[in-house]
């Protein structure tokens, strides 16, 4: 499980940031997987992959 | 200027042809959130982005949206491959016959056709890139509306596929933001 908040404070400068505008965390490299995976997966990147989990697996 | 690469950016297998599947991913063929729309729409914004880096990542973009319309399209004209005209008007796509056979056509899936009234282009970088970050968003909610809608395993794998680039997409256009913003702070202070 991820801790966001700290995730957030780790990596950014807060104090760059202004009210009033959005932001994404830039990416940074950590790891990738290998191509075919990378393919499979829709990312090489093992942090931006997100899969969904389906209605009928969840069950809501 | 582009380079065509005559093959599909991932596999865009079917298991069984399924007209009422075929009805439903159009959605994402010719629908407001679909793949046209996205395409056209980071393809015309990325004239008035304001870095070299931002209009880069609208054309690579744009560029990779045209490669899931084909995947979209590829998948459309399978689903309806050999079908008979009676299936076809009983599980809802008699209209869309009437006037097309079964040629693809940029619609939603209840008909309402394609327009560039879905999209903008503000001429504003931070509101032409929040309705980019946004577009993706409704494209990987829909992608999950469509996982949701079929059992075809084949079809499942490609969707995944699909929402999971624009969840990708979301993160270089956030991340583009962030760095249009420090331009325009950078241009205020010198």
């Amino acid at each position: 499980m991820y801790d966001y908040n700290n995730l957030y404070i780790q990596t950014y400068d807060m104090s760059q940031k202004g009210l009033a505008e959005a932001y994404i965390p830039m990416q940074r490299y950590v790891s990738s997987y290998p191509p075919e995976q990378g393919l499979k997966r829709g990312t090489i990147f093992p942090e931006l992959d997100k899969p969904y989990m389906e209605e009928k697996v969840r069950g809501y | 200027m582009w380079v065509y690469e005559k093959k599909l950016e991932y596999p865009a297998n079917v298991c069984k042809p399924d007209v009422k599947m075929a009805k439903f991913l159009i959605a994402q063929y010719g629908g407001p959130d679909g793949e046209l729309a996205a395409a056209l729409r980071y393809q015309t914004q990325r004239y008035t982005m304001p870095t070299g880096q931002a209009k880069g990542t609208l054309t690579d973009i744009s560029t990779e949206e045209f490669a899931h319309l084909e995947i979209i399209a590829t998948m459309v004209f399978k689903l309806l491959k050999g079908v008979p005209v009676e299936e076809l008007k009983r599980e809802g796509l008699g209209e869309q016959y009437t006037e097309h056979d079964r040629a693809l056509f940029y619609s939603d899936t209840t008909g309402m056709l394609w327009t560039a009234a879905y999209i903008q282009a503000k001429g504003d970088v931070i509101a032409d890139l929040h309705e980019d970050m946004a577009a993706e968003e409704k494209a990987r909610a829909t992608y999950e509306h469509l996982i949701n809608l079929t059992d075809d395993p084949c079809v499942k794998d490609t969707l995944r596929f699909l929402r999971e680039r624009e969840i990708v997409h979301f993160q270089r256009f956030g991340e583009t933001l962030d760095l249009v913003q420090e331009h325009l702070r950078s241009k205020k202070i010198f």
